[in-house]
């Protein structure tokens, strides 16, 4: 059994804390508000009654309620990380305990997720697991900008829709769906197609806009947005088993009009040419993955280059741009 | 003469039918030579796409003279979403 931060803070007389870690994992997050017990070598006391064990980040102790079966044992989600961050800050980051316990994100990055907005153009094939992976990583708000319906073509490749869905509103049955993944999330809709009057006036609140269109005109006019309003785009696209992706317009870094010139031409679009459902799943997560990366400020990413994966032999191919 | 290995994406992968081709060509041949010889054998599967080419895993803006080893991939953009 797991108890966050927030709902054993609520009933705190009703447990015993036992805190298993070692001392330097103790001097990190010293469990501050608490008279922990503390467990040498991971053994726990006799007692009667409801007792939490903490380690450094929920993990451990999870494991050792499960192996051993322990009773009337709760492990403290994100253990002592989360419970350091919920009273300092009296904010229950522990539902992300399991990405907050990757140096590269921890708390901090988790509050650059919390508090980034996101564009997402198009919710279509790639739009849909963009949308769902950054609303479970816990981004802010998201903007779903689409003015398309739902089609039963779409079905097998947009895991948002249902059967009963077709001819609604693509943005207005995602965020009904989105909402029960992360009510926290604000999801903002525009039930528009993205165009030289509209384009500025939708994205220019954005940190990151995400391009998941099907077509290179749009991409074309979103290229041009980012470099205007100084926003970086996540790019994406489809080709049968193929997909590409890039970061672009990153400070100056080569944008969509650098990638494919302006008189590009070619490629038909998923409904033309087909679409196994997975490939905008792998590729729309590849996306969703780079956006996370870039507010959270990991270096190794794909800012000037062009990540080229096919899905039939899994290789992927890595321009530098 | 030199040895080029050219890799295919999307619709040149389809209208050649080839994930990677290896090719000899004349000395002093260039990206621009390979792209024509490309597109012919493409036939009019490739007549309105544009490709991009890079070399060795970077991009070239303009046709340079390929060497010996050379790994050259032809990059249309893509459409889908």
């Amino acid at each position: 059994m797991i108890i966050t931060p927030k709902e054993m803070n609520d009933k705190l007389d009703d447990f015993t804390v036992i805190d298993i870690r070692p001392e330097n994992q103790q001097i990190e997050f010293p469990l501050i508000g608490l008279d922990p017990f503390i467990s040498k070598n991971g053994s726990l006391p006799d007692m009667d009654g409801k007792r939490v064990l903490v380690c450094q980040f929920g993990i451990v102790t999870e494991g050792m309620i499960l192996e051993n079966d322990l009773e009337n044992t709760f492990s403290l989600l994100g253990g002592a990380q989360a419970w350091d961050e919920f009273y300092r800050e009296q904010q229950d980051l522990s539902r992300w305990s399991r990405q907050t316990v990757l140096p590269e994100i921890g708390i901090e990055g988790q509050k650059k997720l919390l508090n980034a907005k996101i564009a997402i153009i198009g919710m279509g094939g790639l739009g849909c697991p963009i949308a769902q992976s950054l609303l479970t990583s816990g981004v802010g708000q998201v903007h779903l900008i689409d003015g398309d319906m739902v089609s039963l073509s779409n079905l097998h490749r947009q895991p948002l829709y249902s059967p009963h869905d077709i001819g609604k509103k693509k943005v207005k049955v995602a965020q009904e769906k989105l909402s029960k993944l992360n009510p926290e999330t604000e999801i903002k809709v525009s039930k528009a197609f993205l165009d030289q009057s509209n384009g500025q006036s939708l994205l220019d609140n954005s940190d990151i806009i995400i391009d998941a269109t099907d077509n290179i005109k749009t991409r074309q006019l979103i290229d041009q947005l980012s470099k205007q309003l100084n926003i970086p785009m996540v790019y994406g696209g489809l080709f049968r088993f193929e997909g590409q992706v890039s970061i672009l317009n990153v400070n100056g870094s080569p944008g969509y009009s650098e990638l494919f010139p302006e008189t590009s031409t070619g490629g038909e679009t998923c409904e033309d040419a087909g679409v196994l459902g997975m490939l905008p799943g792998i590729i729309g997560n590849i996306q969703a993955l780079e956006a996370v990366k870039l507010i959270v400020g990991i270096k190794s990413n794909l800012v000037g280059k062009l990540l080229i994966y096919d899905g039939k032999n899994h290789k992927t191919e890595i321009i530098q741009l | 003469m030199i040895k080029v290995k050219i890799k295919c994406f999307s619709q040149v992968k389809y209208a050649l039918g080839k994930n990677e081709i290896i090719m000899d060509l004349e000395n002093g041949s260039t990206t621009l030579d390979l792209e024509q010889m490309i597109r012919e054998q493409g036939k009019d599967k490739l007549n309105d796409v544009s490709l991009r080419v890079a070399v060795n895993q970077k991009y070239v803006q303009n046709g340079i003279e390929l060497k010996d080893g050379d790994e050259v991939a032809f990059i249309p953009p893509v459409q889908g979403g």
